[in-house]
């Protein structure tokens, strides 16, 4: 039952959380008009299913997991259904060998450019731990993979980078 | 870059991402300060962690954002209690006291005043994206919309629900324009809603979608013999398409 009291529980654990939500679908669907649909999106999925979320005191995620989490399936699944996009290749099974899509040879190669181009899964790894502060036991609740995998996933990311940044200087 | 001891390039990391805890967190500080390679390996991960600090934003999440989620909400929280209870009804009741203006609208569709109208759909459209602005009736069943707008209007607007393409019927509302009560019928894709704004006119000839786009809006305005349309949606061009194609094929068919 949604009372308005229910929206009014919901707002005040879910919204402080909206700039880091935001964050993530920017970095995931890598332009502001995707990642603004995948927010709204997600928060009224998340809306639909507070009813069972625990909070840390229930033993489950934290707001801020819980929330990545939806707006995480949300850019992905979003995605997915959009496989005419050209950008979303990366984001296909297949193509997941990969690490690192194709760079284009007359761009001028930056950290954020090099970012944008890491697969997703090692994308995400980066933009919860570097720019949100994510401890590996919330990414992986959030990426849904074992904290060994968040460790190693998060290895291979700074490494690619750490090469970008070497030839930059 | 790898470390030439790899075992402790993960828990290195660990270890700069305060992972790290106790036995394991001390014996890779005596590694570190004995070995001038895994020390180097440190260094470099700690300029890359400045230099993603420095180069890559966090963003911020704009007003119009904020606001639009607001809303969502509030719509999503409201058609869910609409479903379970039907506390609407009293609320129809009291706007079927609205007056409702007669007097026929036969003046034909005019360029110059086409402007000045497509402003007051637009307006019209982004006040009932206002928390309690949408829907007058909330129904996803057309055989309760179109009765709804009985003795409120002087015409029975056709209702047709799209559900099955992907458009549920959302519900319906009154809204004044031109100088005269109108029927609004609301449409849902996604979580973005379409609202079709449609008036009776006087008989004439049928007209292809004229296309307006402004503040991110996109309106459709068209004619049938009998109806004048407005269609306005922050959705996509080609989707908002689709839907004007099933809404004309609809009235064309006369069901």
């Amino acid at each position: 039952m949604l009372e308005s009291n229910e929206l009014a529980r919901f707002e005040a654990a879910v919204l402080p959380h909206l700039d880091t939500a935001y964050t993530l679908a920017r970095y995931l669907t890598r332009n502001d008009h995707d990642a603004e649909d995948v927010v709204q999106d997600a928060c009224v999925r998340a809306l639909k299913y507070f009813d069972t979320f625990r909070g840390e005191q229930g033993g489950g995620p934290s707001a801020r997991a819980w929330l990545l989490t939806i707006v995480r399936n949300t850019a992905y699944t979003w995605h997915k259904s959009r496989r005419n996009d050209a950008l979303t290749t990366e984001f296909d099974e297949t193509a997941h060998s990969h690490a690192v899509a194709e760079a284009d040879p007359d761009a001028k190669e930056t950290l954020g450019r090099a970012l944008e181009r890491l697969a997703p899964e090692f994308r995400e790894v980066i933009v919860l731990r570097e720019l949100q502060g994510l401890s590996y036991k919330e990414i992986s609740d959030v990426a849904g993979v074992p904290v060994g995998t968040v460790m190693s996933r998060l290895s291979r990311a700074r490494a690619h980078l750490q090469r970008v940044l070497r030839k930059e200087d | 870059m790898t470390s030439p001891h790899p075992s402790f390039e993960a828990q290195l990391d660990a270890y700069l991402d305060g992972e790290l805890v106790g036995t394991d967190a001390r014996e890779l500080e005596a590694h570190l300060a004995q070995c001038a390679e895994c020390a180097r390996f440190r260094d470099g991960r700690l300029a890359l962690r400045a230099a993603i600090a420095a180069q890559v934003p966090a963003f911020h999440t704009s007003d119009i954002l904020r606001q639009r989620v607001r809303v969502a909400l509030k719509a999503s929280a409201r058609a869910y209690r609409f479903d379970l209870q039907t506390w609407w009804r009293p609320l129809a009741l009291a706007a079927s006291f609205v007056v409702v203006g007669l007097g026929g609208w036969s003046v034909a569709w005019q360029r110059a005043a086409g402007a000045a109208l497509a402003d007051d759909v637009l307006s019209s459209h982004i006040r009932s994206l206002m928390p309690g602005h949408l829907t007058d009736v909330v129904s996803s069943d057309q055989h309760t919309v179109k009765p709804w707008f009985n003795g409120k209007l002087d015409y029975s607007p056709p209702v047709h629900d799209f559900a099955t393409q992907g458009f549920p019927l959302v519900g319906g509302r009154l809204d004044y324009l031109e100088g005269r009560t109108v029927a609004v019928l609301t449409y849902g894709r996604r979580q973005h809603f379409i609202n079709v704004f449609l008036w009776p006119r006087a008989r004439g000839p049928s007209g292809t979608p004229n296309v307006r786009d402004r503040q991110g809006y996109h309106l459709r305005h068209w004619t049938t013999s009998d109806y004048a349309y407005w269609v306005v949606s922050d959705l996509g061009t080609a989707e908002l398409g689709d839907f004007v194609l099933l809404v004309q094929r609809a009235d064309s068919a006369g069901t």
